[in-house]
């Protein structure tokens, strides 16, 4: 657990940097130093009047249960939006007209969005998710073609894979049903 | 005897007795003649998605039958559906303030939405087949099967997209009746959190739909 500070809420106000018993708070970046971060003393947070630094847990608790039947409905949804983007785009790309470019502009937004959340809902909330490092490990493990960035997803596997609570655990695996 | 009908989307209540002042709708007028391209004054549904607060039903636990859905196997991603999530992973690790994980997700959606771009002709008809699919059974059998399971989550996104996808479709029947008139001289918004497309001079104080304050929605700009 390590507290981070939202840049846009701090109004320079500095008690943080006064009650922070190691100068993690003290940091040329506006960012909040996390190897020096006492895990869970909470002081900086308790401190700041303006509600700016709040504590991120380094493990998440395990991603939801999401059925089959579930999962499916929600990626048919996603499946629509996103040919929806892919018309919407494809008018804002070729209209001369920017009226309907405009128009057609807000759709394609709109419609990645609702796409993102049914996604999100089907069982990749989180990045750390088992899910999520499965769905990696089987894009490396399929045959790609010669531009696929292997190597961002190598590196999102060191970074992401299994920082959830509990997972690793096959107790915890076989309840899951996905 | 005065009737109110309740916007289904925002929940704005349209109160006969009442009329609307502010739009110049005198108290007293009746619903039905209320002008057919009337829309709510909050969110910007059209009168379709107003239902009489009588008949306002809470509605009943419906009993599923999974019995079609047990042999069902996950399906594939296609290569849209992958440029997504990624995009929306990403955005879940700046949320964490996991900068290179956020890049690194960035840059996979964008391989993805590279691959996916096919050659057709893109057409407004088409788009609104898609919608009034997603609206006639898309949700409708999305949320049966999340309610079978009380999955909350889902009903939630669920309930945000069915109405912002109303709001589409009433976007679109306004834009093929009105034109260009419907943006001339206005302002196009979209709410980043939940999709919420709205066509006014100034974007609303929170999102209709989810409820998130304006400095989440984002205007459109003609270019
Ligand atoms: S106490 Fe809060 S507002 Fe003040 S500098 Fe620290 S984070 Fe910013
Ligand atoms: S939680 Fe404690 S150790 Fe960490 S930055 Fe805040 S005051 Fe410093
Ligand atoms: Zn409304
Ligand atoms: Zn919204």
């Amino acid at each position: 657990m390590h507290a981070v500070r939202n840049i846009r809420l701090c109004t320079k106000d500095c008690l943080c940097l006064y009650v922070c018993p190691t100068g993690a708070t003290d940091t040329e970046t506006g960012q909040i130093d996390a190897s020096k971060c006492l895990s869970g003393c909470r002081a900086c947070v308790d401190a700041c009047p303006s509600h700016a630094i709040s504590l991120i847990p380094a493990e998440f608790p395990p991603q939801q249960e999401k059925t089959v039947s579930v999962k499916n409905a929600l990626l048919t949804l996603a499946a629509s939006k996103m040919d929806q983007e892919e018309i919407a785009s494809k008018l804002a790309e070729t209209t001369g007209n920017p009226v309907l470019r405009q128009l057609a502009e807000a759709l394609g937004k709109s419609n990645r969005l609702m796409a993102e959340d049914m996604l999100r809902e089907s069982g990749y909330m989180l990045p750390q998710s088992r899910t999520v490092g499965e769905l990696l490990e089987s894009l490396l493990s399929e045959k790609q073609p010669a531009d696929f960035p292997e190597a961002a997803v190598k590196r999102l596997l060191e970074l992401v894979n299994g920082n959830t609570m509990q997972e690793g655990k096959a107790s915890a695996f076989e309840k899951i049903d996905y | 005897m005065m009737r109110k009908f309740v916007c289904g989307i925002c929940g704005f209540v349209y109160d006969e007795s009442l009329g609307y002042p502010e739009g110049g709708i005198a108290p007293g007028l009746k619903w039905e003649d209320l002008p057919e391209d009337w829309i709510c004054p909050l969110c910007g549904a059209t009168k379709v998605e107003f239902k009489e607060q009588e008949t306002v039903i809470p509605e009943e636990k419906k009993q599923s039958s999974l019995d079609e859905e047990h042999q069902e196997k996950i399906r594939e991603l296609s290569f849209k559906e992958l440029s997504a999530l990624c995009s929306n992973l990403s955005k879940g690790c700046e949320k964490q303030y996991r900068n290179e994980e956020a890049d690194l997700f960035r840059q996979l959606a964008e391989y993805y939405d590279s691959k996916s771009s096919a050659a057709f002709e893109a057409q407004i008809s088409d788009l609104a087949a898609l919608i009034e699919a997603d609206l006639s059974s898309g949700y409708e059998n999305a949320n049966r099967r999340a309610a079978a399971v009380s999955d909350r989550g889902a009903l939630r996104a669920l309930t945000w997209g069915e109405k912002v996808t109303r709001i589409l479709s009433s976007l679109l029947s306004r834009y093929e009746k009105q034109g260009e008139t419907l943006l001339a001289n206005t302002n196009v918004y979209v709410c980043e959190i939940c999709g919420f497309v709205y066509i006014g001079d100034e974007a609303p104080e929170i999102c209709p739909v989810c409820k998130v304050p304006n400095l989440k929605i984002a205007q459109i700009q003609r270019g």
